[in-house]
């Protein structure tokens, strides 16, 4: 009783240090910017500023006074709403493709070279395509994050399935296994972290291109939200966004970091 | 003395009888494509018949082909030339009357203990009803001794416990041919020994059925466990340089066993066979009397 006592008060202290560096981190970042934002006279927003700005804008997420003034929830989830389009057609797109390229050398020769092409091109660029093909600044936007999501993901299983080791194919062999008994017994148990890994490197870039892409497409989303207060002069908005932008980012990596940990397995 | 007679006894039953062969190797070469282009052959004209029931071993230098040679019949190599049956019937690949024990256990890591052996099972066994699989996996987990731990991960386990696993799962799929390719090598000398008995011990609940292919270099545990060790030459291209008969009689005890004539001699001689170049370090040295 007494060590489970000291195990949990450990914890405690252990997390407790952890919270009060990050206090300390905070602090010394807000002095820096404060003391940045001096020589500026105001032209970049102090801490204060924004902070005014910022829970303005989060206490009253959902309003919509007409196209160009909507909450900052409405913003965030209309982008959130389209990486997540996005991404699961990548995702769905990218994990039998790569499960190919991984088990067949011939899949991997047919396909790699374009991968290694198209992979360095900014997602960006498929934009122009997006809106010839669908005729519509949303659905374009929804297809750069679609082309966003397909590289890690495509190149993480790949690799996984490709480096299933001989022992476990081999019992596999022995043993005779189907190929379905195969598939969810060894194939996806060993691939599954890699593929988490792919998945979770795709949504955080999918987060980043969703505000150059919604610069691009207009409309309501958090990356046009950035724009649009750019052009109305407001950068403690500007600021504010960066902030939440990056607090959801977080949330998102977080969220597939558990995943991972959920799916992988010792060995 | 009555009981060391009847032993002698059962075995010459077991010598007259005669047993149908089990495993058929005939002419085996293998080669294998090296980088360069080239060609490597691990092993070249093999002739070896195995009787149902017997205790095989190999034995030879690291990376003189004994493996290869297991796994031309487990059906994992195939060979270039030659052929080998097994209970009559041509090796084309691996198949579920031959259990394979692999060098490092090879437990999928994901699995239970408990399904780690019912994957086998439920694969080979397609038409038994579950609960049937079911109860052959827990008898096999019972026989090795791990029904306590049947719900851990190989990862929380020892050594000779994932082994244990392993050769359970083997026998778990019932099959006539038991392959163990240097099933005990990662393992400390007690955990071994006490690895010997049991396998020996499963083998006796199956009225010593099953044929046991066994690729080890430890001599003693070849004299113990084998009724017949192949010594392989040294490779590239090795052959059987002999094959030497174990003339001990079974059930053999570890602590007995070692100080019969006929051990000294079987192990005398396959040290000579596996050692030929004993001597070459102390030519070099001058002593000073």
């Amino acid at each position: 009783m007494k060590k489970i006592l000291n195990k949990t008060s450990q914890i405690l202290v252990y997390r407790s240090i952890r919270f009060g560096y990050f206090l300390l981190g905070l602090g010394m970042m807000l002095v820096l910017w404060h003391l940045l934002s001096i020589p500026t006279d105001g032209e970049l927003p102090g801490p204060l500023q924004t902070m005014t700005i910022f829970f303005e804008l989060v206490l009253n997420p959902f309003y919509d006074l007409g196209p160009n003034d909507k909450g900052i929830g409405n913003q965030l989830l209309s982008s959130l709403a389209r990486v997540g389009k996005g991404f699961l057609l990548g995702s769905v797109i990218a994990i039998p493709i790569g499960m190919l390229m991984g088990a067949s050398k011939l899949g991997m020769n047919l396909l790699n070279p374009m991968v290694q092409i198209l992979r360095p091109v900014s997602p960006l660029a498929w934009f122009p395509l997006g809106l010839v093909a669908f005729q519509s600044a949303q659905a374009s936007t929804v297809f750069v994050i679609f082309i966003t999501s397909l590289w890690p993901t495509l190149i993480n299983t790949a690799f996984g399935v490709s480096s299933i080791p001989e022992d476990h194919k081999n019992v596999a062999r022995a043993y005779g296994f189907s190929t379905f008994k195969y598939v969810t017994k060894v194939l996806i148990p060993y691939t599954l972290p890699h593929i988490i890994t792919g998945l979770r490197l795709s949504v955080g870039i999918a987060w980043m291109v969703i505000v150059a892409a919604e610069m691009l497409s207009g409309g309501v989303g958090i990356g046009f939200f950035v724009w649009d207060s750019w052009n109305a002069l407001s950068l403690e908005r500007v600021m504010s966004a960066i902030l939440i932008i990056g607090l959801v980012g977080f949330l998102l990596d977080k969220m597939f970091k558990s995943l991972q940990k959920r799916f992988s397995y010792a060995s | 003395m009555q009981v060391n007679d009847l032993l002698i006894e059962t075995n010459l039953v077991n010598d007259i009888q005669v047993k149908p062969l089990s495993i058929e190797i005939k002419d085996v070469s293998v080669k294998f494509k090296s980088n360069q282009g080239g060609e490597y052959i691990a092993i070249r004209n093999i002739d070896l018949n195995v009787k149902q029931g017997e205790i095989i071993s190999f034995i030879g230098h690291s990376g003189c082909g004994k493996s290869t040679l297991m796994n031309t019949i487990s059906g994992m190599v195939k060979p270039s030339t030659g052929e080998v049956i097994v209970n009559g019937k041509k090796v084309t690949g691996p198949g579920p009357d031959r259990g394979i024990v692999f060098q490092n256990y090879s437990l999928l890591p994901w699995l239970t203990v408990y399904k780690n052996i019912y994957e086998a099972v439920d694969s080979v066994m397609k038409d038994k009803s579950k609960t049937e699989k079911k109860k052959i996996t827990l008898k096999n987990l019972e026989m090795v001794n791990l029904l306590a731990h049947k719900d851990k991960l190989p990862v929380q386990l020892s050594g000779g416990m994932k082994q244990r696993v392993a050769i359970a799962r083997a026998f778990a799929i019932n099959p006539s041919v038991l392959l163990l390719d240097e099933p005990f090598g990662a393992l400390d000398a007690l955990t071994k020994g006490s690895m010997h008995v049991e396998l020996l011990k499963l083998w006796n609940l199956d009225n010593r059925s099953k044929t046991i292919i066994m690729v080890t270099h430890d001599i003693e545990e070849a004299i113990f466990l084998s009724d017949r060790v192949v010594v392989l030459s040294n490779g590239p291209a090795a052959t059987i340089k002999e094959i030497v008969d174990v003339n001990l009689p079974r059930p053999r005890n570890k602590k007995d066993i070692v100080s019969l004539p006929e051990y000294k001699s079987t192990r005398e001689r396959l040290l000579n066979l596996l050692m030929d170049k004993f001597s070459i370090e102390d030519e070099g040295m001058e002593y000073k009397h």
